[in-house]
């Protein structure tokens, strides 16, 4: 029963239909948002008692880290869900997200780069989140680079989900590493359990800016699956229709 | 909560020193996000281009 639901909501053709109808409108709103939430955060709060004007990069730093996770998370669900019901969106979503990902990854490391300047007094340091995150970003080179040197899809399909479902080991890692080792990297300032640690007034855009942020890698990502779907399907005779 | 946080423009854009940081970041973010975008819908043009020619 689930395979027929998957099967029948999952086909590459009513995926297009679908997300075509969603684009504009969340790709407008998450751009109002995070613009907004940026404008808010970087030019309406107060200084930061500790860091002073530094801290502001925390609205382009924070979304772009905590994405550059989830990215890798959905990755290894579609990963599970194309070697379980072989369902070919699954495999096009892979190598879909793949260069978002990277490109949310190298964001997260810049802008942490950055920020350690002025408050660390070194742009970088070989510790605990700094390092699994760099190997986060190789990873996702890694993937991409992998599907493309192979011709068979099929093949590189099946390799390049155990391969994520394996990488996915240093998800935890990432999330974990500032509680399991001393590092310079602060601990978490949002958790689902905890009360935020941060003042309301840095809190609500910094809030803003990850779901903004969150729209427009979703519209990237819906981008990219096109281009990979107009090239994996290239000879269906729907796709002429569709185009 | 919609106190603007600095004097004037200038100091806005010095931040105490601290401007050409979170600039600098502001300016390559927008840069990454606006170059991923272009180069798909370029992508994504040449596709539309390719299936509308003529077999």
């Amino acid at each position: 029963m689930i395979k027929k639901f998957i099967h029948q909501f999952a086909s590459p053709k009513t995926y297009l239909f679908q997300v075509n109808r969603a684009y504009k409108y969340i790709f407008y709103f998450s751009l109002s948002v995070y613009i907004f939430s940026l404008i808010w955060g970087i030019l309406f709060t107060q200084e930061d008692f500790v860091q002073g004007n530094s801290f502001r990069i925390i609205y382009l730093h924070v979304p772009a880290s905590f994405f550059s996770q989830s990215i890798y998370g959905a990755m290894a669900v579609a990963s599970v869900t194309y070697l379980i019901w072989r369902v070919k969106l699954a495999a096009y979503l892979i190598i879909a997200m793949a260069p978002i990902g990277a490109l949310v990854t190298f964001l997260a490391l810049f802008s942490g780069s950055v920020w350690g300047i002025p408050t660390w007094g070194t742009w970088w340091q070989w510790d605990a989140r700094i390092t699994s995150t760099l190997i986060l970003f190789i990873m996702y080179l890694g993937l991409i680079s992998l599907h493309n040197s192979f011709s068979n899809h099929e093949k590189a399909d099946k390799l390049l989900s155990w391969l994520v479902i394996v990488g996915f080991v240093n998800i935890p890692i990432i999330k974990k590493s500032v509680d399991w080792w001393s590092t310079l990297h602060q601990s978490a300032s949002i958790t689902l359990t905890d009360k935020p640690t941060i003042d309301p007034s840095m809190f609500y855009p910094l809030i803003g800016s990850i779901i903004g942020f969150f729209g427009i890698v979703t519209c990237l990502i819906i981008i990219s699956s096109k281009v990979q779907i107009f090239k994996r399907e290239k000879n269906k005779s729907w796709i002429k229709d569709y185009v | 909560m919609f106190d603007f946080a600095f004097k004037s423009a200038e100091e806005a854009l010095y931040m105490n020193g601290h401007g050409i940081y979170v600039w600098s970041v502001v300016i390559v973010v927008a840069f990454c996000l606006t170059f991923a975008f272009i180069h798909y819908k370029i992508k994504l043009k040449e596709f539309r281009k390719r299936f509308n020619e003529p077999d």
